[in-house]
């Protein structure tokens, strides 16, 4: 199905669109990050709406519109939004392939000090696995921390 | 877009009329559900969301694809277990709270979870958990 022309129209409009024309895409890509040395690993898990959204293309704005979003919220008299017209009137982005969208989401969802960093220190602060090498149970969820053996090759292969 | 309309107001043949923006303020711009228990989190369906988080047990974060015009959304849940022993829970949202297990507050990309039992207030997952965000968009 060809996506409407949506430069301009509002985000929400277009995931309406989506929402109505495009069938969820359940990834098996999970996302494996620790963002504090205090607490367990955090599993990224993309939503199958806007998987089919990112594969489909002409819907979802550029990453970066999101970095700018995110240092207007960090200033400290940050009340709301003035520049949310970003979301809505720049250029949407082309379709992306499944392993595009994963990079696209991580640079969305998981913390800048995170992805930008992620092989520096003694071990990765960041995997992107299959769902199936995640532990089967959630049994001492709590604890669950990335491998200390995990070596960057190993990550490229 | 193609089928546009534009009106202020919406008037019934007898009932009387109501202004469009109730419609657009009154209505969910993020919703999702999902199985809280299953080993890996899983959105079984959802609208505005562009990812979970899950951040230990019974600690998720829902992030949003259309952000939210400030952190002053109000945020609606609800839990359900198919397992009898789960019996009540509370669905905490907001604000970093150690009680709660966030470490970080809720922004406008992005709300916190946390479930706990309502007897031992211990964090566990639930099976069924919904989440439904009312508010103003970026």
């Amino acid at each position: 199905m060809q996506t409407p022309d949506f430069k301009g129209t509002h985000l929400f409009d277009r995931l309406c669109w989506a929402k109505e024309n495009l069938d969820g895409v359940q990834s098996d890509y999970r996302v494996v990050y620790e963002d504090s040395i205090d607490e367990c690993a955090k599993i990224l898990v993309p939503d199958p709406n806007w998987m089919a959204c990112a594969l489909q293309g002409g819907i979802l704005p550029p990453v970066w519109v999101y970095w700018e979003l995110a240092k207007d919220e960090a200033q400290p008299d940050f009340k709301k939004h003035t520049r949310g017209y970003l979301l809505h009137q720049t250029e949407p982005v082309g379709p992306m392939t499944e392993e595009e969208a994963i990079e696209y989401l991580i640079q969305k969802d998981v913390p800048q000090h995170v992805w930008k960093t992620w092989n520096e220190g003694n071990k990765p602060k960041m995997v992107i696995c299959r769902k199936e090498q995640l532990p089967s149970t959630r049994e001492w969820r709590n604890a669950w921390k990335i491998a200390e053996h995990i070596e960057a090759t190993d990550l490229a292969a | 877009m193609a089928g546009k309309i534009v009106a202020d107001t919406l008037e019934h043949s007898t009932a009387g009329s109501i202004a469009t923006n109730y419609v657009v303020e009154g209505s969910a711009k993020v919703w999702t559900t999902f199985n809280g228990q299953s080993a890996t989190i899983t959105t079984t369906d959802s609208f505005n969301e562009s990812s979970l988080t899950d951040t230990g047990t019974g600690r998720y974060a829902v992030n949003f694809t259309n952000n939210m015009g400030n952190t002053g959304y109000a945020i609606t849940g609800a839990l359900g277990s198919s397992d009898a022993s789960y019996g009540a829970g509370w669905f905490n949202t907001g604000n970093a709270h150690s009680s709660f297990g966030h470490t970080v507050s809720n922004t406008t990309s992005s709300h916190r979870i946390s479930q706990a039992h309502a007897v031992t207030a211990g964090n566990i997952d639930y099976t069924d958990v919904h989440s439904l965000v009312h508010g103003d968009l970026a």
